[in-house]
């Protein structure tokens, strides 16, 4: 692997900086406005961010298109999500090579949901690699030249690869292990599935072990309710803790609208600090907001890391 | 064996729709273990056939005549040439390989052109029994289980992955996309573990080559068996049937 670095999100995390990552979701719709929205109003607030691909397999705009309409029309920096879900290992060189010539620097490297979990269950599931063995097809690509059965490909793209992890999964040595495997075939930086509690963190930073590439933890400040009550029941690997929980039920009684935003926000910024300044003792390079439309947010979360 | 179970019965009738004179076939092989094709089997879809006006004929395969193996099946079939000849459909009460050798045969060897329809969806090739069984192998053409210590990935993980767990593993170690079922990836870490060989483990396995299950597969033996003389001269060998311990299957 080579040290060359052609990302903004790479430049910063080598140079120790503390990164902010963001993310956007494309939608089932014929165009990507929504995002384009979301991704001005992110702009400033954090180094790049992640395009989503069909998350929990329903199919939307794909993540490439997104991704390149998004950093084009924005200038926002984006980590292009790519599932094995759908595609075979040939479609997945294709997007691969597709995303060097629209631009695109950083690419994360996703198993995906089931597709039976998604809005087309009827779909063939393909996966004919999985996250471990895509890092290592854009690996190959990157720094050989060649795809996986050793074809040669001529002008390589210059990318970035980036693998997930999921502190909180319930059979957590399996999981380190393949975290390891991951960083082993060549991930440069992980970013990690939805942490709110911080003893899920530091029994994952403990058993991880030192590693030598930038960790971003995942946090997800919670607009509604809803959205807090969906981590917690139905995200595999996501406990939301009761008091947090409790609070942001509470914010759904108060009828004025302004008020009821005021106070959701001084939940997730009271919750957060505690959760952020904790996160200062681990070895966390950033951290991934992973909520989408909350960018108010942003700015309090970055004061405490300051 | 391939696990099966019957069609409702609205959707044979339908596509048994405007044929009058129907042959229903069973099946000696798994079909008669999962009472889908077995002598009972056959009977009742011919009763209930006739109920619904049509002429009916019935084949009966025994134990072991499996449809598949067309050197002794046929010979249950010519024994209701006349019969096959003149049907509108035969209904086969197998797996879908049955259904398209009997179709094979009537076509080439009887020379009749009969719509075969089927009365059963195969579920797939499943070991154990007598009540329970599992998918475990999925033919792929090129065996993994020497990778991952005798369970195979490809057929156990619900994404069929080479390098598992996936991260919808739930809190009890079973799969994200059924909860009944184990995650694949937890058993193998847990059996690597025990033979203390997770270095194996956090080892990149090359992703699986489907270029050796190309469809449809061709596949061909120099001597093939002789059934008659095969099944004689295993008989001694079923004593153990007789003689071995009781197996109690687990709940």
């Amino acid at each position: 692997m080579s040290d060359e670095v052609y990302s903004q999100l790479m430049k910063e995390l080598s140079e120790g900086k503390y990164v902010f990552t963001g993310e956007l979701e494309p939608e089932k719709a014929g165009d990507v406005e929504e995002p384009i929205k979301a991704a001005r109003e992110l702009v400033g607030l954090v180094t790049a961010c992640n395009v989503t691909d069909n998350p929990q397999s329903f199919a939307y705009v794909s993540s490439l298109a997104a991704a390149y309409k998004i950093q084009l029309e924005t200038g926002m920096e984006c980590i292009y999500q790519l599932r094995c879900a759908d595609r075979n290992r040939s479609a997945l060189l294709s997007d691969i090579l597709g995303a060097g010539v629209l631009g695109l620097k950083n690419i994360l490297a996703l198993t995906g949901d089931h597709v039976a979990l998604g809005d087309t269950p009827d779909a063939k599931p393909v996966y004919d690699l999985d996250s471990t063995t895509l890092i290592a097809l854009i690996r190959r690509v990157v720094d050989e030249g060649k795809d996986l059965a050793g074809n040669e490909i001529h002008n390589p793209p210059k990318l970035h690869v980036g693998a997930a992890a999921a502190p909180g999964a319930a059979v957590l040595k399996a999981e380190i292990a393949k975290v390891k495997r991951k960083i082993k075939v060549g991930a440069e930086f992980i970013q990690t599935q939805v942490v709110y509690k911080t003893e899920v963190l530091d029994r994952f930073f403990k058993e991880l072990g030192k590693v030598d590439v930038p960790i971003l933890v995942g946090i997800f400040p919670a607009k509604t309710y809803a959205q807090a009550d969906f981590f917690d029941k139905y995200v595999a690997g996501v406990d939301v803790p009761p008091d947090y929980l409790q609070h942001m039920k509470e914010t759904k009684a108060i009828k004025d609208k302004e008020k009821r935003k005021e106070e959701v926000d001084r939940v997730n910024i009271e919750f957060f600090t505690e959760f952020l300044e904790h996160l200062k003792d681990t070895p966390a390079a950033g951290c991934h907001i992973m909520a989408v439309g909350y960018p108010r947010i942003i700015p309090a979360l970055k004061k405490v890391m300051e | 064996m391939i696990a099966q179970e019957q069609k409702p019965i609205e959707e044979i009738l339908g596509y048994l729709e405007g044929k009058q004179k129907v042959v229903v076939m069973g099946c000696g092989g798994c079909a008669t273990f999962y009472h889908t094709g077995d002598k009972k089997a056959v009977r009742d879809m011919g009763e209930r056939l006739r109920k619904e006006g049509k002429e009916v004929t019935e084949i009966v395969l025994p134990l072991g005549i499996s449809a598949c193996e067309i050197d002794m099946s046929s010979k249950f079939l010519e024994k209701k040439r006349k019969a096959v000849e003149n049907a509108d459909a035969l209904l086969m009460m197998s797996c879908g390989d049955g259904a398209q050798v009997i179709a094979d045969y009537i076509e080439k060897r009887i020379g009749a052109t009969v719509a075969v329809v089927p009365a059963n969806d195969a579920l797939g090739l499943v070991g154990g029994g007598p009540k329970k069984f599992k998918e475990t192998c999925q033919m792929c053409g090129q065996c993994e289980l020497g990778k991952t210590v005798g369970i195979c990935p490809l057929t156990a993980c619900g994404k069929g992955l080479m390098n598992g767990p996936c991260g919808g593993v739930r809190e009890d170690g079973k799969c994200e996309v059924d909860p009944e079922k184990d995650c694949a990836w937890v058993k193998i870490y847990e059996r690597m573990e025990k033979l203390g060989e997770l270095d194996k483990f956090t080892e990149m396995r090359d992703p699986h080559a489907w270029s050796r299950a190309k469809r449809p597969r061709l596949f061909e033996i120099e001597e093939p068996v002789k059934p008659v003389s095969a099944i004689l001269g295993s008989l001694p060998s079923y004593l153990t049937l007789f003689t071995g311990p009781k197996y109690e299957e687990e709940e």
